[in-house]
């Protein structure tokens, strides 16, 4: 048994800590998709990352990568989330849609896409969610029509986050109108330009201040090319992903941040001639929070690692999920707690404590349960995939 | 034992809904967020119309002498509204002067307040004070050639800009956390060496913080005797403890008719979303954190006009209520999901408020504590 990093990946992550230190501030490290969204200065330290060796450790040499194992990327992930850079900046092609062109895509595909994410240059969004179809994503509706050369493709999504900034869109389309193709058996995936002539972006603003989006696809014309993989295998592709997906999006350290700046807090702030640390209330909640936080981690670092040995996950990845977003409410509920009254405070405000971050991020949690799968969901799958329970 | 409204309180909570339905849509709670005021003259009349602000003030002073149940019950319309502008503060400032001031102040003020040409605010937090503390009074008056001079600071105060008065509290003697030697003062809000400085909030209601810089009042600007505002102060954080836990049971009611609804409605998997019992069991937490909400608040509403008044449940149906409150609209985010992640989406407005009014008139830890006194620990 051992729970430890190698003499080099200790090294490695040394190396990235020095310069995330460096180039990582907090301008920077705020501008991904929950928080002021992404700009030209994340773009170019996503660059950067790529230029001083940082990114693609785990990718195949031959689309720019380095051929190492995944482990290098999760400790990368693990160095921003602490810094509160939770995503690469172009996260969703490199800790996602990158993924599946590496597994699914054909060669002119992976040559095409696959440097430029390892290279920090390229980003997409996700095209999943639409109005009538959010857990329940095999009902979808966007029609894809393949038309031989290409698919003309209409219909609405909604809630895809990225949009407005990325370069692609990593769209997941009906093209089996049958009644055999009904379900998630019908549906392809496609790699489309964002400034396609058709294609609409609309923006959703959502409680905490960040933007989402609804897409409209009016009869866009999307090469073949584009299509990723086989026709009508697209669902098979998005479950195939998923546990990986869930494994670099579902980053524990990123909360290391948020319990460091309450334990601060609790140090340095007094009441009744003592600092709130003594407390035992606050004491509990916080001893509580880096409990959860300590088991997170480890049973994040289990999935990942039965990822990297290739080992079969079933409900692993899915556990991970469930459990870091509702620890995330809990540790920012705990720190709404201890700052009390000021907690209400904003950004900006007089007296906002801590700079108006646990405020953001506690109207920010809502949406922790519900982004990527909600919980009902998580735990319906953990039910039946890790204990063979009968599906309800 | 009843727990039916009386028709005069069924017809009160009647026509405050129907007068907030009218008057205060959910648009408009999201425009008097951006608005610098928070409230507009319209709705503030409106509401002197049906008489709201004299609830609490006694019949000679024109208004209606109502007590906290009635004030309970129109708190949870207000709630289920969002109702923005200050009604709370109004009614516990009147409160203080209508127990507790000089013949000439109530004479003055309290009819200007049933009307709706006066409104007040009361300031007692203070910004040195990490948590939230009441006895924590470091803002002092002192006499001087016959003006009381106050010095300090004041947090959290509600709508300060929009009062015409001032509730100020202040040391006159004792220590920090001493109930001994907290005065209150009535003070205009136009005084001079008294500043404000607005507070960017949760639920984007208009909190201020009021700096007082050698602020003079005249002799009778004092509220009741001097030392001796504890008592006072600590009924009408009570009072304004209970009315929040009205808003919180409205605003509860409200979240749970959105969310049941909607999960009678979003079809996924071929069917209502309310048919998994995952959601289910979700919709009947809500419904039991919203009744037992509903029943402890009332409960303590009654019990503090009894004879033999149990303080103890007014702290017990802060702590719970505010507990059971971000429940309720945790799980009604959970099953709005996406869809009431948006800003433009009710739900947000509860979710928001449900901070704010979890930390008004002190959180659950604080009741908890004050339970814990009352049962003599
Ligand atoms: C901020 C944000 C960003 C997002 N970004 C993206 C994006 O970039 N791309 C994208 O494609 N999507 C995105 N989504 C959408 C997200 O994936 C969906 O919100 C999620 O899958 C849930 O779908 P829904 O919101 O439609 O809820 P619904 O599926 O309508 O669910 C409503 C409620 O019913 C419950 N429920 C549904 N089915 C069951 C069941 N079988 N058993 C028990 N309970 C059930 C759910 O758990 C939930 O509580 C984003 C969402 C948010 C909030």
């Amino acid at each position: 048994m051992n729970f430890g990093y190698t003499d080099e990946e200790e090294r490695f992550r040394q190396e990235l800590a020095v310069f995330l230190d460096k180039h990582l501030t907090e301008e920077i490290a705020r501008q991904n998709w929950e928080d002021k969204g992404v700009g030209p200065e994340a773009r170019e330290f996503s660059r950067k990352l790529a230029a001083y060796g940082f990114l693609g450790m785990g990718w195949p040499e031959e689309y720019g990568g380095k051929g190492l194992p995944p482990a290098y990327d999760f400790i990368l992930l693990d160095e921003l989330g602490k810094r509160w850079g939770a995503h690469v900046p172009l996260d969703v092609g490199y800790t996602m849609v990158g993924h599946t062109i590496l597994r699914r895509g054909s060669e002119a595909m992976k040559k095409e896409f696959l440097p430029k994410i390892v290279g920090g240059e390229i980003e997409f969004c996700l095209g999943y969610t639409e109005p009538n179809a959010g857990s329940d994503l095999a009902a979808m509706m966007m029609r894809a029509e393949d038309k031989g050369d290409h698919f003309l493709i209409s219909g609405q999504k909604t809630f895809n986050t990225e949009c407005h900034y990325a370069d692609y869109h990593w769209l997941a389309a009906r093209t089996d109108f049958s009644p055999q193709g009904t379900g998630y058996k019908g549906v392809s995936l496609f790699i489309v330009d964002m400034d396609a002539p058709g294609v609409t972006v609309r923006p959703l603003w959502t409680m905490s201040g960040e933007r989402t989006n609804e897409v409209y696809y009016d009869e866009v014309k999307v090469p073949r090319e584009r299509l990723v993989g086989e026709k009508n295998k697209g669902f098979y592709y998005m479950m195939e992903a998923l546990g990986s997906e869930r494994n670099q999006v579902f980053v524990p350290s990123r909360l290391r941040p948020v319990l460091n700046m309450l334990l601060a807090y609790a140090q340095e702030t007094r009441y009744q001639d003592r600092p709130l640390s003594k407390d035992p209330v606050v004491r509990r909640q916080l001893a509580r929070a880096a409990v959860e936080l300590e088991v997170a981690e480890v049973v994040a670092d289990h999935s990942r690692w039965l990822e990297a040995l290739e080992l079969p996950m079933t409900h692993q990845p899915e556990m991970t999920k469930v459990m870091v977003s509702e620890l995330e409410q809990r540790l920012v509920n705990a720190g709404m707690r201890i700052l009390g009254p000021y907690g209400q405070l904003e950004e900006g405000s007089p007296w906002a404590p801590l700079g108006g971050r646990i405020e953001w991020y506690y109207l920010h949690s809502f949406m922790t349960t519900i982004g990527a799968g909600t919980s009902e969901i998580g735990r319906n799958v953990i039910a039946q995939r890790g204990l063979g329970l009968p599906r309800g | 034992m009843d727990f039916r409204l009386t028709p005069e309180q069924q017809m009160l909570k009647d026509s405050a809904r129907d007068f907030l339905a009218d008057h205060c849509s959910s648009d408009f709670v999201r425009q008097m967020e951006q608005d610098r005021r928070g409230f507009t003259s319209e709705l503030w009349a409106g509401m002197a119309e049906l008489g709201w602000m004299g609830l609490l003030i006694p019949e000679e002073y024109g208004g209606i002498g109502w007590g906290l149940t009635e004030l309970v019950v129109m708190a949870e319309e207000m709630g289920r509204a969002c109702l923005p502008g200050p009604f709370l503060p109004t009614t516990l400032g009147a409160l203080a002067l209508a127990q507790a001031g000089n013949e000439a102040q109530k004479q003055e003020i309290l009819p200007a307040v049933v009307s709706g040409e006066a409104v007040l605010t009361l300031a007692y937090l203070e910004a040195g004070c990490a948590v939230y503390d009441p006895l924590f009074q470091a803002a002092t008056a002192r006499k001087q050639d016959g003006a009381w001079l106050l010095e300090g600071g004041k947090l959290f105060v509600p709508d300060a800009e929009a009062s015409h008065w001032i509730l100020l509290c202040a040391r006159t003697s004792g220590s920090l956390r001493d109930q001994e030697g907290i005065s209150l003062f009535l003070a205009p809000r136009a005084a001079r060496g008294l500043e404000l400085r607005p507070l960017k909030t949760i639920a984007g209601d208009k909190q201020f913080e009021v700096s007082l810089k050698e602020v003079a009042l005249p002799p009778d600007a004092l509220v009741g005797e001097a030392g001796q505002g504890w008592p006072l102060l600590e009924q009408l954080l009570m009072t304004g403890a209970l009315a929040k836990c009205g808003e919180m049971v409205g605003g509860a009611a409200k979240v749970l008719e959105i969310t049941a609804d909607y999960a009678k409605e979003r079809v996924q998997f071929g069917s209502p979303i309310g048919r998994f019992q995952a959601v289910q069991h979700h919709c009947a937490n809500m419904l039991m954190d919203l009744e037992s909400s509903r029943f402890i608040t009332r409960k303590a509403a009654w019990s503090m006009g009894q004879e033999r008044p149990n303080p103890m449940l007014v702290a017990a149906a802060k702590a719970w209520v505010s507990e059971a409150y971000r429940r309720v609209v945790s799980l009604g985010h959970q099953i709005g999901a996406a869809t009431a992640y948006i800003v433009e989406h009710d739900m947000t407005l509860f979710s928001r408020r449900a901070k704010a009014a979890e930390l008004a008139f002190g959180d659950a830890a604080y009741h908890y504590g004050q339970v814990a006194q009352r049962l003599g620990l």
